[in-house]
């Protein structure tokens, strides 16, 4: 019974970094209706900045989370700007080529600068947590889904209270009429690729803290995305947060309580949610009728 | 060629909106076809003709929706020729779209308010008040999501969204498109008093008598082309326009 209790509360905190890897593609591909294949790329970027403001200037990685994002955010804007925004408007087999390839010169420049070592970022705390009952809660994975969640509700307030954020819903809901109010397609478009790349920024940051890194180890990121998103639903950051940590509690369960499946199993179990959930409910659990 | 001469010292009767010589259209050639078009400010125009006629594409044209392929528009002094949509809004021509457009999943109000984006002024909230005046309707509805209200009340957050741009133009395309005919009159009648109020509008409709009713003047556009201009009433009379349109 502990067991299981253990399994499902580490799961829930696997699933916050789920949800932050989610948060940025969910709202690419709602408002732009890309399916970014780069993300796992910006997620990694994001691990390697944390990485070398720990090694370099000893910064925690925590305290590092808002350059990290202000970094990716820049980045995201200008790829968006200068590449994207060219091919925006032709069928999305186009976006879906282009960020392919975005994500493997992110990976190629990566391996220039960094080389394939694995890099790991361990705080002093890393390793050690809490024992409640007899449940145990590593430190790095509860502040992991804190920051996941203040991260959700961040974006959240963020599209539902500021002047852009309505712009990027508008844009999202219909791009002519957004237009006719007068949002300029281009920058808003930008930006919200940016605030993507940023939220991609934030969850590499949690990722560099839990698990080695190396250039490619993004790649895994954009196909659990890809499932929180179609697990809870398009257009809705309450849904990318219930999609993920669902998703982390049912990886989580069936690498330890299935017997015969474990840690290598990561995708084939993923990619089984993926059908499920295709066959059952295609739009997700709180997605909006298609 | 797409820039005209501007004349220097003209007279104060500048139209406020002067469309000269517009083509416009795609791949399998134009759609509009050398319109010229004057609209004086405090005007009700009606832009009628059939479907198809090129009406919608003149309004997607003017509101920087769609290019032009040659021709020039001036509005308020400023060329606004193949302008980005955002110039035009914030030069004050404002468009609201055939089939509403609407927001779907935003409510009523974040709706109204997406109509302001162009301002930074302090006067949107009484704006907002105003626009409830006009659509007392949808004061209580205001958290409601856009997409769950009858097709008249869509109606008309679209135009007070349009309105919420401040314009010194309106363009309203096919407002009575799926509606029943005593909600179209109530829509019309606002739109003469928005009309009274100040704000110069541009109704286009396939109910050309509706349009005709309302209007001060109006053009009649035929396969792309400014086939008759005139009074309303000159309009209302033309035995051409009474046998095409209005069936008498």
């Amino acid at each position: 019974m502990t067991l299981l209790v253990q399994q499902l509360v580490l799961g829930l905190l696997i699933g916050g970094v789920y949800v932050a890897v989610a948060i940025g593609f969910s709202l690419v591909w709602g408002v732009l209706n890309i399916v970014n294949l780069a993300h796992g790329g910006l997620v990694i970027i994001g691990a390697y900045l944390t990485w070398l403001l720990f090694s370099a200037f000893n910064v925690d990685p925590f305290l590092s989370i808002p350059i990290v994002a202000a970094a990716l955010f820049v980045i995201g804007y200008v790829v968006q700007r200068l590449l994207i925004n060219r091919v925006i408007r032709a069928p999305i087999f186009f976006t879906l080529l282009l960020t392919f390839g975005v994500n493997l010169v992110i990976i190629n420049v990566l391996l220039l600068l960094f080389k394939s070592d694995f890099r790991s970022v361990t705080p002093s705390y890393s390793g050690s947590g809490l024992s409640l009952g007899g449940v145990q809660l590593p430190y790095i994975r509860v502040a992991g889904l804190a920051v996941a969640l203040l991260l959700a509700g961040a974006v959240a307030l963020f599209l539902a209270r500021s002047r852009i954020g309505g712009a990027i819903q508008a844009v999202g809901a219909d791009r002519d009429a957004a237009q006719l109010v007068g949002v300029d397609l281009r920058h808003v478009y930008a930006l919200t690729f940016g605030i993507g790349a940023a939220c991609a920024g934030v969850a590499g940051g949690l990722i560099s803290t839990a698990q080695a890194i190396t250039p490619s180890a993004g790649e895994p990121y954009t196909l659990q995305a890809f499932v929180v998103v179609i697990l809870g639903g398009l257009g809705r950051v309450s849904a990318t947060v219930v999609g993920g940590l669902l998703f982390g509690v049912v990886e989580t369960l069936a690498q330890t309580m299935v017997p015969g499946l474990g840690a290598g199993w990561a995708n084939a179990i993923a990619f089984a949610i993926l059908v499920v959930v295709l066959a059952v409910r295609p739009r997700g659990l709180m997605g909006r009728p298609v | 060629m797409r820039s005209t001469r501007r004349e220097c010292g003209e007279p104060v009767a500048e139209p406020l909106l002067q469309v000269r010589q517009l083509t416009a259209g795609f791949g399998a050639g134009p759609v509009l076809f050398e319109v010229d078009l004057d609209f004086y400010a405090g005007e009700l125009v009606a832009l009628i003709g059939a479907n198809g006629a090129g009406k919608s594409t003149l309004l997607g044209v003017l509101s920087g929706l769609l290019p032009a392929s040659s021709g020039s528009v001036h509005f308020a002094g400023r060329d606004l020729t193949n302008a980005r949509p955002e110039r035009v809004v914030a030069a004050g021509l404002a468009h609201v779209p055939q089939g509403r457009r609407l927001f779907a999943g935003l409510s009523v109000e974040r709706n109204l308010r997406l109509g302001a984006y162009v301002r930074r002024d302090r006067e949107i909230g009484a704006d907002l008040d105003k626009v409830l005046d006009y659509f007392p309707a949808l004061k209580d509805k205001l958290q409601r999501s856009a997409g769950t209200l009858s097709g008249g009340e869509q109606q008309m957050v679209a135009i007070g969204r349009g309105l919420m741009a401040r314009p010194k133009l309106l363009m309203i395309d096919e407002p009575s498109l799926g509606l029943a005919p005593k909600v179209v009159d109530r829509v019309i009648e606002v739109a003469q008093t928005i009309n009274r109020d100040g704000t110069s509008i541009l109704l286009v409709e396939q109910d050309v008598l509706v349009a005709l009713e309302a209007a001060d003047r109006g053009y009649v556009l035929e396969n792309g082309r400014v086939a008759l201009s005139g009074t309303a009433t000159e309009l209302e009379s033309n035995p051409e326009i009474r046998k095409a349109y209005l069936g008498i």
